[in-house]
């Protein structure tokens, strides 16, 4: 940061940990609350182009700075699973670890002690047959019962995992959803790959405000942040695009600013859990770029605040409220955990 | 400090600083003082007044640096003289108005609110004001917008700036009036501690104020100051004589952290739980920052993006123009795309004019607006007020992360691979099993791979050469071999027996009627399944109307021993389906349903129902690159038409 001017090689072992998988990762989850049972869980899930693939818990100590690997811990999935996500911290702390995976359902799994059991498979189609298949979801934090998820079928649907039943399900877009955010209890946003950003609640089902439409019509929006901390702001990124853009919901159409810094597309963006103007990116360039938002830009842009470079091309990043130190990073089948 | 004010006599000198520093350690909206009009007995009009809410627009006239009180009472004379420039415009219509420093457009509710009470006059019992001098006590108004005009003759007014407590109190031969958006009950350590402000003060503030300010030693810090001060001041005179001042404790340690970390913010929260929470606090934050990245300057200018109706309606917390949207914006012109540029600027213009929301890019409509508002202070609202935030400073430990410098980094040949294989891909990954197991019936499939298009190739191939040839021997007109002209031919054969068919239909006036509205109404109901739910519904009822006239005209027996024929043809992009089924309600929409489903975009459909049975031509094309199989296309309508 501000200090730290050195390089990153020499000290290596004391600012990151790197955990080497068998397989490529691509989904990542870290755990919002640790137990006193055990350290910080993190779920990696593979990313292989066949049927069997893996999703595997590791826990990160982060005094001793290691990651131990739980061969219990760990369970099959059809397919990469597309999204992995931790139970948002609850009041409750001795209830257990809930996991969910997104692929071609959405599934609840529980993760004890040493191992890991199925607690449903939510599927909403009527028929069995052509289910839709879920791009990714995100868990309410104000509301842990609900969890919406998108598919492909240009469709949201809002799980109520208490009933294990569907709340609601909305047709959100013209094309795929590609992702889905939660702000508050009752209002989402959406991005698909009709190039818009979508702002549902809800209270009122049937309208949605498009606060964004990417400038070459029909770009599709692949990832979308809300900053948990300011929950004026969003970023989204495009396909194909080096640029992280970022919104205020209440100018819609006009974006706040667009970082871009990065030298190759963007990959995965993660807003800060502790700061409300923090952002960090990752992309094809192998860089993580840490970003602050100023109340005002400088005439050529805005530059990031930090930057770290990885082996490769990094393509997920998780910056977990319950360790605002860390910053989480996979590329190829490399899962690195970097101190801020 | 204004002197030319005609009819001021019975004004106090100072008394606007005064008003300025009451008001402000509250944070009330306005202090107006009434005055006794000399001319006429016992009438109360205007003195002097001191607005303390929210601003929409801040033009600087002058380049020279303003600390924030002074901001606000440079707020205060500029709105008397936009009144008195309104004045004299109403007088004499000839005159262009004088150049006042604010124009109309600019001003927020609230502050048309306090201007237009400077042309109000009372008679002696008349109004709050009036009566509070006839009685000569004080008068705390709660709902001050929901009050009877004869009360509050400004409650219609107040209520469209918000203003919900009012309170007047004589004082000096006058009345001071206070007010606020907020509702705040009866409090009269409140009204204390107003009055021994006003009375304590008697040298002017400002001195005492940059004093303080010299203090820190740090010319940038004074916007900060100016809001801490007022309660330093208030530490100094009034001891525990209200609540909000006392929290803060005033550290230059605080500063000075602050100006190494800017977004860290000082403990306004306790500042300003009372009054006008999250208002003040984006505020201040607002011109701290601002000043702060300017060096004192207020001199960006930072305009509302949508007009008063939306700050009204999320109760001030969107209140904080915030200089990052439209300095930004401002910054960024450059470097946007010229026709961009152009969009922005104009947009920038009409929002100059803060005559409408303009959210017209977008083409909301004003219900649109009214809702979206709705949840957009459903999200604010809920959400803290900005939290301490910490800084991003790790201690100790030393960080994985390097100061940012532009560096060449490695370029890689494929973009996004990874994100783009998971979300375009691997969904479609998943329904080829979803087929493929149904198709097999258990027989495990021994490659793990899915690839079920190219499996289904691989096995047709040879029949599909047979097939051709039964083809050509179905169509009279064919004489060549290859399979692309028998296809051709097949193509035209069809037209034909499509065309004579239709003919043939339109000889029954009934029925060709309903096949003819049917057909007018699938374009709609394709175009429709992207809205949301309701719409769907809507139509869905629609067509069952359509659907239900289509039965009762056609009272042939519905052949329910006949047999379905489903026919697919895929080639390239294009899918040609072909089908024939005993009719039932609602067989259309569920068709049309699948195939939109199945990623296919209809551009031409022929249907028409004979002796209940429905025949069917549906012309689609694959709208993105997934492909579904003919097969699964097939099966997927035979299944439709099964259904009862």
């Amino acid at each position: 940061m501000e200090n730290s001017t050195q390089e990153s090689h020499h000290l290596r072992s004391e600012n990151s940990v790197t955990h080497e998988s068998p397989y490529p990762l691509y989904a990542m989850a870290v755990s919002s609350s640790p137990s006193r049972h055990h350290n910080h869980r993190i779920a990696l899930g593979s990313f292989l182009e066949e049927y069997t693939n893996r999703v595997d818990v590791v826990s990160f100590d982060p005094d001793s700075l290691s990651i131990k690997t739980h061969p219990g811990l760990s369970f099959d999935h059809p397919y990469p699973p597309t999204k992995l996500m931790f139970h948002p911290p609850s009041s409750n702390p001795s209830k257990s670890d809930l996991l969910a995976s997104s692929g071609d359902y959405l599934r609840l799994w529980e993760v004890r002690e040493n191992s890991i059991e199925s607690v449903a498979v939510l599927n909403n189609s009527k028929t069995s047959e052509f289910c839709a298949p879920l791009t990714s979801f995100d868990w309410n934090e104000i509301e842990p019962k609900r969890i919406g998820t998108c598919s492909i079928d240009t469709t949201c649907t809002i799980w109520d995992i208490e009933k294990n039943a569907v709340e609601t399900q909305l047709i959100a877009h013209d094309k795929e959803v590609y992702d889905i955010a939660w702000g508050e209890a009752r209002v989402f946003a959406s991005v698909s790959a009709d190039g818009s950003v979508r702002i549902f609640d809800l209270r009122d089902k049937e309208h949605s405000t498009i606060i964004y439409e990417s400038p070459q019509p029909d770009t599709p929006l692949l990832r979308l942040a809300w900053n948990k901390q300011d929950l004026r702001y969003m970023a989204t990124i495009l396909m194909d695009s080096n640029k992280v853009v970022i919104l205020d919901i209440r100018s819609p159409a006009l974006p706040v600013a667009e970082l871009e810094r990065h030298r190759a597309s963007v990959n995965a963006i993660a807003w800060a859990p502790h700061t409300c103007r923090h952002i960090c990116s990752a992309g094809d360039d192998s860089q993580a770029l840490i970003w602050e938002l100023p109340t005002v830009a400088g005439p050529n842009g805005i530059d990031p605040m930090s930057m770290y470079s990885a082996g490769s091309e990094i393509n997920q990043l998780q910056w977990c409220a319950a360790q605002p130190d860390w910053i989480a990073i996979s590329f190829s089948n490399k899962m690195q955990l970097l101190k801020v | 400090m204004a002197t030319g004010e005609e009819g001021n006599e019975g004004v106090p000198a100072n008394l606007r600083k005064q008003l300025a520093v009451a008001v402000r350690s509250i944070q009330w909206s306005y202090a107006i003082f009434w005055s006794l009009s000399a001319t006429k007995q016992g009438v109360l009009r205007w003195g002097d007044g001191y607005y303390n809410g929210d601003i929409k627009t801040r033009k600087t006239v002058q380049a020279v640096e303003l600390k924030p009180d002074k901001i606000g009472l440079q707020r205060s004379e500029q709105l008397r003289d936009l009144y008195e420039s309104l004045l004299e415009g109403e007088t004499d219509a000839q005159n262009k108005r004088p150049s006042a420093a604010l124009s109309p457009e600019d001003l927020t509710d609230e502050e048309w609110y306090y201007l237009v009470c400077m042309s109000f006059v009372f008679n002696p019992g008349e109004g709050l004001p009036g009566r509070a001098l006839a009685d000569g006590e004080t008068i705390w108004l709660c709902n001050a917008q929901y009050a009877d005009s004869k009360v509050f003759s400004r409650s219609l007014l107040a209520k469209s700036a918000s203003i919900q407590t009012v309170v007047c109190f004589p004082y000096l031969g006058g009345v001071i009036e206070l007010g606020v958006t907020e509702l705040v009950p009866e409090d009269p350590s409140l009204l204390q501690h107003i009055k021994v402000s006003l009375l304590d003060f008697s040298k002017p503030i400002c001195s005492e104020k940059s004093a303080s300010i010299q203090r820190n030693g740090e010319a940038d810090e004074e916007p900060m100051c100016a809001k801490v001060d007022c309660d330093i001041v208030d530490e100094l005179v009034l001891e525990n004589l209200y609540s909000p001042a006392q929290e803060i404790k005033f550290d230059p340690e605080n500063i000075r952290e602050l100006r190494e970390s800017i977004p860290k913010e000082l403990d306004m929260d306790s500042l300003d739980e009372c009054s006008n929470g999250c208002e003040h606090n984006y505020q201040t934050e607002d011109s701290f920052m601002v000043d702060g990245m300017n060096g004192g300057a207020s001199q960006v200018q930072s305009w509302h993006f949508v007009d008063d109706d939306f700050s009204y309606g999320v109760q001030g917390s969107i209140n904080s123009s915030d200089c990052i949207s439209e300095a930004i914006v401002n910054q960024d012109k450059h470097k946007s795309s010229p026709e961009r540029e152009n969009a922005k600027k104009a947009h920038l213009e009409e929002l100059q004019e803060c005559n409408h929301s303009k959210l017209s890019s977008l083409d909301l409509g004003a219900d649109d607006i009214t809702n979206y508002r709705r949840t957009i202070s459903a999200v604010l609202r809920n959400s803290d007020q900005l939290p301490e935030t910490r800084c991003i400073c790790s201690c100790g430990c030393k960080s994985s992360f390097v100061r940012w410098r532009m560096v060449e980094a490695h370029k890689p040949r494929a973009h996004q691979e990874t994100l783009k294989k998971i979300l375009f891909k691997v969904p479609l990954m998943h329904r080829g099993q979803a087929l493929k197991s149904e198709q097999e019936n258990g027989a495990k499939s021994l490659l793990g791979d899915v690839d079920f298009c190219a499996g289904h190739i691989l096995s047709t191939k040879k029949k599909e050469h047979e097939k051709f040839l039964v083809l050509r021997s179905m169509i009279p007109s064919i004489e060549e071999i290859d399979k692309a002209s028998i296809l051709d031919d097949t193509i035209l054969y069809l037209r034909e027996l499509e065309a004579r068919v239709e003919e043939l239909e339109s000889g029954m006036d009934s029925t060709d009627f309903e096949g003819k509205v049917t057909r007018k109404k699938l374009p709609d109901m394709i175009e429709q399944t992207s809205d949301n739910c309701k719409k769907r519904w809507i139509n869905k009822r629609k067509a069952s109307d359509i659907d239900e006239t289509d039965a009762e005209l056609d009272r042939n027996a519905q052949g329910d021993g006949l047999q379905s024929d489903v026919k697919v043809n895929v080639k390239e992009q294009e899918v040609l389906i072909e089908m024939k089924c005993p009719y039932r309600e609602y067989l259309l929409l569920d068709i049309l349903e699948a195939v939109n489903n199945l990623h296919l975009d209809t551009h031409s459909i022929q249907s028409s129902t004979l002796d209940g049975v429905l025949t069917l031509t549906l012309k689609s094309k694959f709208r993105g690159a997934a492909l579904s199989p003919a097969g699964m296309i097939r099966q997927v309508l035979r299944k439709i038409t099964w259904k009862y």
